[in-house]
């Protein structure tokens, strides 16, 4: 039996607690969210934005964008399971629904949101770059499981999850810097770009540690190949039912 | 001036000033319904603030287009002990109705809009009428 060391459980249990509060916040955003199909009232949000320019652009931009993270985030997480990673086929079609749910939907109407986001051009700014990080990654990490290259495209993803997160990391900073009576407009843009650069960071640093999730890369990449080949499914399927058939002489 | 002091005031000894009623039609009408309405929020929308407080911009009352009183008002608002941020909402009650408007961009509103409903701006409210000479 293989013995796992205490900083591998730990880094474990770390990342099914930061699983479970991204998919807690990314729920608590969706009941949130709900009012913005309300099509009688306005919500907060709305509210103070007007006047908008393109006022029915912008809430259809808004609805579509809520309605694209709801179900593209929690399935970003889900695909980012080992569980999910063993059943290849699972994880392939569910990864096409995340990939055009993000790049036809998520992006487009986010982009369309950040040239009216309050705070200004810097808060633009912000929303774009994280925009482009998603779009540029979202691409690469596509192309890279084409390739069946599984390292980039880990990376890859882990890049498009990390500027998913910013929608919760930053609405907790929002509520905690509030807390902290720090002036809104100051904490919105702080609340934005923090995550967006500290996610970015977090990744890249992660990504260039040499035992990062598992302790040997090689043989990381082995097993997932070994779980992706159909061939190996089919000796599974047959070792399943093996001592079942041989009780049954 | 002796005399005078004896001359009875058309506004009665309960009846409030302009000013203290016009603080209390908006802290009723507009204040107490957002504060209520502002739950805990895990949103991109402005924290409620800590503290508000209305401000009548004009002691008198002015007659629209109409011919309708009106009385302006600002709200400021602050969080935390910062400084107070002034015309957070600007807008006129009408005395006779008790009505509030507010003004969102150049137009103004049914305050009603700040509690979530759609309604169209109104034309012509809160703007005084040019005076006569």
């Amino acid at each position: 039996m293989r013995r796992r060391g205490m900083p591998q459980i730990l880094r474990q249990w770390a990342a099914r607690a930061l699983l479970a509060s991204m998919l807690l916040g990314s729920a608590l955003i969706t009941a949130m969210s709900l009012p913005y199909f309300d099509f009688e009232t306005l919500p907060p949000f709305v509210i103070e934005k007007l006047p908008l320019r393109f006022e029915s652009l912008w809430l259809g931009a808004l609805r579509i964008h809520v309605a694209a993270a709801a179900l593209g985030f929690p399935l970003c997480l889900l695909l980012m399971t080992r569980a999910s990673q063993r059943r290849a086929n699972w994880h392939r079609w569910l990864g096409r629904l995340a990939a055009v749910l993000v790049l036809l939907a998520l992006l487009p109407s986010g982009v369309v949101l950040a040239f009216d986001a309050k705070g200004g051009r810097i808060v633009t700014a912000g929303f774009l770059l994280s925009a482009a990080i998603v779009a540029g990654a979202m691409i690469v990490g596509v192309r890279a499981a084409r390739r069946r290259d599984l390292i980039l495209h880990a990376r890859a993803m882990r890049y498009v999850v990390g500027q998913m997160s910013v929608a919760v990391v930053s609405r907790a900073l929002i509520v905690g810097l509030d807390a902290a009576s720090i002036d809104p407009s100051v904490a919105y843009v702080a609340a934005l770009w923090a995550p967006v650069l500290a996610s970015a960071v977090v990744v890249e640093w992660f990504s260039r540690r040499p035992n990062f999730g598992h302790p040997n890369r090689v043989q990381l990449v082995e097993r997932i190949r070994r779980e992706l080949s159909p061939l190996v499914l089919v000796v599974r399927v047959r070792a399943f039912f093996r001592p079942i058939t041989g009780d049954g002489r | 001036m002796f005399v005078l002091s004896f001359v009875p005031s058309l506004a009665t000894a309960d009846e409030p000033s302009l000013v203290d009623w016009t603080q209390h039609r908006v802290e009723a009408g507009i204040i107490k319904p957002l504060g209520e309405r502002a739950g805990s929020r895990f949103s991109r929308s402005r924290p409620p603030p800590h503290e508000s407080r209305v401000r009548v911009t004009q002691t008198t009352l002015s007659r629209d287009m109409q011919g309708h009183d009106f009385v302006p008002f600002s709200v400021d608002v602050r969080f935390g002990a910062g400084n107070w941020q002034r015309d957070d909402i600007i807008g006129c009650v009408y005395r006779a109705s008790g009505n509030l408007f507010v003004k969102r961009g150049d137009a103004y509103f049914p305050a009603s809009l700040l509690l979530g409903k759609k309604v169209d701006p109104v034309s012509g409210v809160c703007q005084a009428a040019p005076a006569r000479s």
